[in-house]
């Protein structure tokens, strides 16, 4: 079954049609192939039907041109999502106020982002209110702040505060920066639940976060 | 003045042999009868900053900048060393401004540049450097590197990873790895016409390689459509076919040939090269990419490129600190593999490791530098302007 559509598929390319194409797709898919198996079930085979056919002279050097632009308007039926799905789950990320550090921020914020989550970056320079007004508007359980430096590291406990006395304690504080990668005892101090020490451990950590809260059957 | 020639003559002939101590050595007695020789003086630099002396590389270039403020070679020394040994990055933009003053077509002046404005922070001012890098010279890979580094402090790895990539095709090294994959090695001889090869696979095979090694694409293929045409199979064949598309910008025409090849044969190294940078090429196939590369890496385990593009796909998955490890492979293998040391900067970037970041970066640029023989180039230009 998975050859004969793979045979279909190759004769589309070379016959040069696309809406045949992707009617081989949609019948895979309504056969049972996951999304996620359509690439090397059915696109890589038909592409190597087709260098074959080209290697054995069976098409000449035109029709395997007009076969590769018919392959390629098709691949994005059959190849995986570039970004991840919906996580659902929303992260505020800002840098603290008065601090102007903002690369550890961007890079946490963009592979959260990559990996499904609905990030709401606040930018560098952020208040203790502005963090609380965000948590109110968006809903977030997680909130990061990064801090590169002592002053403005000690200064997060704000951002705790504020956000207990408006109700939020259960509202997740993580937070980055060399000060905390380099004294734990801080992060506790400054009423954080945990010490982001880079992107991957972002991911971890929120991820770990998330499980948590589903598994205790909060939103 | 014929005996401090003699001197000069000796210290550069023992410095180009790599023979430090006795060209240091041959320096300072050239510098004993002409305390006012410039390109000494300069040498001298170069040869302290080989060592790592970096505050000795200083003086020198900087007493041969006093002397004669056109000795561009002194230029370079002075900004590498000012680079390498740090906290010095105000005197590091002004040198290499100065040396894109006086070399306003070196390339990596403005590269440098940009190097030394983004570690002072001045992220625009370094942009701007390195994009005039490129208009000097649209293959420069390491301006292309850095833009990329840029771009992950500013938008993160999935916006940074194209450009890492492009840095990557422009950087000599992979069509390096694909040579030496299918055994192509540069012997000095111009490829053969192709009127005059001999009618056999073997013969059409090497010549087709040789031709594909010196960018005439068009005659490799008619000699690899030769090949085919007596035996379709041929995955050889096929893996040559499939780079020349990837040359030709033909990622799926690439992909077909590689697919074709591997499944006649998995053992064809080139088609799993081939394969692996057409799925790398395509959003969403990383996974594919690192699967392939991975394969790779295994199949020519001491071959450092492998590593690295299996290091890229990692990034693209978010796998950073497995792909510092396939980075830091890649070094213990060639510690001179400037992409290896940008990607590793990357990931050490991702981490929030910046000081090991800039300090991968740094390394870079003294390899890159080295690799290019920059400063030889600017050495034997001054001689010779001076003569």
């Amino acid at each position: 079954m998975a050859d004969d559509a793979a045979a279909q598929m190759y004769q589309a390319f070379v016959s040069e049609d696309p809406a045949g194409a992707i009617a081989v797709v949609e019948k895979a898919k309504a056969s049972g192939t996951a999304q996620a198996d359509l690439f090397d079930q059915l696109f890589a085979p038909a592409m190597s039907l087709l260098g074959g056919a080209w290697a054995s002279g069976a098409i000449d050097e035109y029709a395997f041109t007009q076969a590769a632009v018919v392959a390629e308007q098709i691949a994005s039926f059959v190849t995986p999502p570039a970004s991840a799905q919906d996580t659902g789950v929303t992260v505020i990320v800002g840098g603290m106020h008065r601090d102007y550090h903002a690369i550890a921020k961007n890079v946490i914020g963009a592979t959260l982002k990559e990996a499904g989550h609905r990030v709401v970056d606040l930018g560098v320079d952020v208040r203790p209110a502005e963090f609380l007004e965000r948590v109110e508007e968006s809903g977030a359980r997680i909130v990061i702040v990064c801090a590169e430096t002592i002053g403005t590291a000690s200064s997060v406990v704000r951002v705790r505060e504020m956000l207990t006395t408006a109700g939020h304690e259960g509202v997740v504080l993580l937070v980055s920066g060399g000060p905390f990668a380099a004294d734990v005892d801080l992060a506790k101090d400054v009423g954080a639940n945990g010490v982001v020490r880079g992107a991957e451990s972002a991911l971890r950590l929120v991820e770990r976060v998330a499980a948590e809260r589903l598994a205790n059957g909060a939103d | 003045m014929a005996e401090r020639s003699q001197h000069l003559a000796l210290a550069e002939g023992l410095a180009r042999q790599g023979h430090i101590q006795p060209a240091v050595d041959a320096c300072y007695q050239a510098l004993r009868i002409d305390e006012r020789s410039a390109p000494t003086h300069g040498l001298l630099a170069e040869l302290m900053l080989t060592g790592d002396f970096y505050d000795e590389a200083i003086d020198s270039a900087t007493r041969a900048i006093e002397i004669d403020p056109s000795c561009s070679p002194a230029y370079l020394a002075l900004g590498l060393a000012y680079d390498r040994r740090g906290g010095m990055w105000d005197q590091s933009i002004l040198v290499w401004h100065e040396l894109a003053e006086v070399e306003p077509e070196l390339v990596t002046a403005h590269v440098q540049l940009g190097e030394a404005f983004s570690a002072a922070a001045f992220d625009e001012e370094a942009i701007d450097a390195w994009r005039r890098a490129l208009e000097l010279d649209p293959t420069e890979a390491r301006a292309m590197y850095n833009l990329a580094v840029a771009a992950l402090k500013r938008e993160g790895m999935a916006t940074a990873l194209p450009g890492f990539r492009k840095a990557g095709e422009l950087d000599p090294s992979q069509d390096e790895l694909f040579f030496s994959l299918a055994g192509i090695y540069d012997d000095g001889n111009p490829a053969p016409d192709p009127a005059d090869v001999p009618e056999d696979r073997q013969h059409r095979l090497e010549a087709a390689g040789a031709l594909a090694f010196e960018e005439d694409y068009f005659a490799s293929a008619e000699l690899i459509r030769a090949v085919l045409d007596d035996d379709p199979e041929d995955a050889e064949a096929l893996g040559l076919a499939g780079y020349l598309y990837l040359k030709q910008e033909a990622t799926n025409e690439a992909m077909a040939c590689a697919l074709r090849a591997l499944s006649i044969t998995t053992r064809t190294p080139t088609a799993v090269y081939v394969l692996g940078v057409a799925f790398s090429k395509r959003p969403g196939l990383n996974r594919h990419a690192a699967r392939v590369f991975a394969a790779l890496a295994k199949a020519v385990p001491k071959h450092p490129i492998p590593h690295v593009l299996f290091a890229e796909s990692l990034l693209g998955l978010q796998k950073y600190t497995q792909a510092g490890q396939a980075y830091r492979t890649a070094l213990e293998l060639d510690p001179s593999c400037v992409r290896a040391r940008f990607g590793l900067a990357a990931v050490l970037l991702t981490d929030g490791r910046y000081a090991e970041a800039m300090w991968e970066i740094r390394r870079a640029a003294y390899y890159d530098t080295s690799r290019q023989g920059l400063f030889w180039q600017l050495y034997d230009a001054y001689i010779e302007r001076r003569s």
